[in-house]
């Protein structure tokens, strides 16, 4: 029978291999472990395993060049970023990636220590 | 002598014999006519015979072949909208990929997934299609995507990568000829054991090993098998038996269709049954391994067309360009993989499908210039604002210097 006839899919498909498969079926990571600012390198001495799966050796590439967050991670890899976030934390675990916690943002300074300082500044120059 | 002549019952006999031997003809005669007769008639009552069970098959066939039909064109309408949800899962997925919905997003992928699945097999038993990819694909993201498909996947190991892909054409069967026989191998198995699923060249083309541990088939149970796997006999709706079976003869369409075998009389090490699927060369293609190159290649493309409009700063092109991006975006989405197909001829093309598997090769390509034209574009903005804000300060000398 001739295969050629068959009518290509009506609408566009969604990707072959889907994401629960890729995370195979495990829950999705706390978020107190990894947030979207979590900053991702690869380790220094990456462990001898077995081949990986696709998806983490582009993770793998993509995190070669530098730190990124998780939040680029998943925009490059086209992934759910929850889905990012269990494959980071394997890779973690298994030492071929490097985990950094976010830079925290600058603290605002109390508005007392401000006006102490006004006022330091007016009886000095004012 | 003469005493003889003159007996009468003589005479008698003479004249009797011809009579008895008439009536001794005549009656073998009518007998051999009668016989003739009964052989006519035996043929007659066979023929008719024959014309009947050919009107039963006959009548059979037309009803199976309506059953078919009637089947086909449902399944198609659920195969569809099961594709047109797994893409709208996915978009949700890719939305709300951060919140703990995720989760449930991720169950529901899974069971439209098994869904899509079971209307395949009975599109396949009704001589319907697939549905064909546009893509060959890595064999290691096939036998994934099979494993996809059925209820409890956690159960299987894929225990071995390939260099090898699928040919477009049979990635859809393949996978759910795999499929199948994964779902065959959970459902035969104890919950606890494991499937392993192991790639092998060979020869004539790829095996793909299937082994599970469970209670194995008895020697009727395997010729019943290999009968509906070698697909000789046509499949039928009506005699799947009851509770029906899918399995074993949706395997015998497909690999009949599309010329591949599986086998499943051998046991596997674990004491179950060892599924083998043989894919020959026909249906293979390869991935190739150095392509990091072209795949920056094809990202850089885009980028040149891009950037002058931006360089360029003037506010009408720039204008022409914000209205008139999302229609050429969603263009050079669709392009990309064609464009880097054409660049470098096949080697791009299968190298993304092999590493980055999931991702489509448009997806990381086509943002960046974006980001990064409207990143050039603010620059440069700002740039030629702060030149002609330089420029009007003319008291700043040492800027004043600067600037022309």
């Amino acid at each position: 029978m001739t295969t050629d006839d068959e009518p290509e899919l009506v609408h566009e498909a969604a990707e072959l291999v889907r994401p629960y498969v890729i995370t195979n079926g495990r829950d999705l990571v706390d978020d107190s472990a990894f947030s979207l600012l979590t900053l991702v390198t690869v380790a220094q001495e990456p462990p001898r395993t077995k081949p990986l799966d696709p998806e983490k050796q582009s993770l793998l590439e993509l995190c070669a060049g530098g730190f990124l967050s998780i939040a680029e991670i998943a925009g490059h890899a086209g992934l759910p970023v929850g889905v990012v976030k269990i494959l980071v934390s394997d890779l973690t675990e298994e030492g071929h990636l490097y985990v950094r916690a976010p830079i925290p943002s600058a603290q605002l300074v109390e508005r007392q220590i401000l006006e102490e300082v006004l006022n330091g500044l007016q009886a000095r120059f004012g | 002598m003469t005493q003889y002549l003159q007996d009468p019952a003589l005479w008698a006999l003479v004249a009797g014999t011809p009579v008895a031997a008439t009536a001794i003809i005549r009656g073998r005669k009518k007998i051999s006519e009668l016989r003739k007769e009964k052989l006519e008639l035996k043929q007659h009552y066979a023929q008719l015979e024959e014309h009947y069970a050919e009107a039963v098959e006959e009548a059979k066939d037309r009803a199976e072949e309506a059953t078919k039909n009637t089947l086909k064109a449902a399944m198609r309408t659920l195969q569809g909208l099961a594709s047109e949800q797994q893409l709208t899962i996915s978009k949700l997925q890719e939305t709300y990929g951060e919140h703990r919905i995720l989760q449930d997003l991720l169950d529901i992928d899974h069971m439209n997934s098994q869904f899509a699945r079971r209307a395949q097999s009975i599109a396949v038993l009704c001589d319907g299609w697939l549905g064909r990819r546009r893509n060959d694909a890595s064999l290691y993201d096939v036998v994934r995507s099979a494993k996809g498909r059925i209820r409890h996947f956690t159960r299987v190991e894929i225990r071995s990568q390939s260099n090898f892909a699928i040919v477009s054409r049979a990635v859809e069967p393949v996978a759910l000829v795999l499929a199948e026989l994964l779902d065959n191998a959970t459902s035969y198995s104890a919950p606890e054991t494991v499937i392993e699923i192991n790639i092998r060249p060979v020869p004539k083309g790829v095996c793909i090993v299937v082994d599970d541990a469970g209670v194995g088939m008895n020697e009727e149970e395997k010729a019943r098998a290999g009968q509906l796997l070698s697909g000789g006999n046509a499949a039928s709706v009506s005699s799947l038996g009851n509770p029906p079976q899918f399995g074993f003869t949706v395997i015998g369409v497909l690999a009949a269709r599309y010329g591949f075998t599986v086998s499943v009389d051998s046991t596997s090490p674990y004491g179950g049954v060892r599924a083998v699927v043989l894919l020959p060369d026909e249906l293979l293609t390869s991935l190739h391994e150095p392509e990091e190159a072209p795949a920056v290649a094809a990202a850089s493309t885009p980028l040149p067309p891009e950037n002058p409009p931006g360089q360029q700063g003037a506010p009408l092109p720039g204008r022409h360009r914000a209205t008139a991006p999302p229609p050429s975006f969603g263009d050079s989405g669709a392009d990309a993989p064609a464009a880097s197909e054409t660049t470098a001829g096949g080697l791009p093309k299968r190298r993304r499908r092999g590493a980055i598997s999931i991702v489509p090769p448009a997806a990381e390509s086509t943002p960046t210039p974006a980001r990064d034209s409207a990143r050039t574009a603010s620059a440069m903005g700002a740039f030629q604002r702060g030149t002609q804000s330089g420029r009007r300060s003319t008291q700043a000398s040492s800027e004043g210097h600067e600037v022309p």
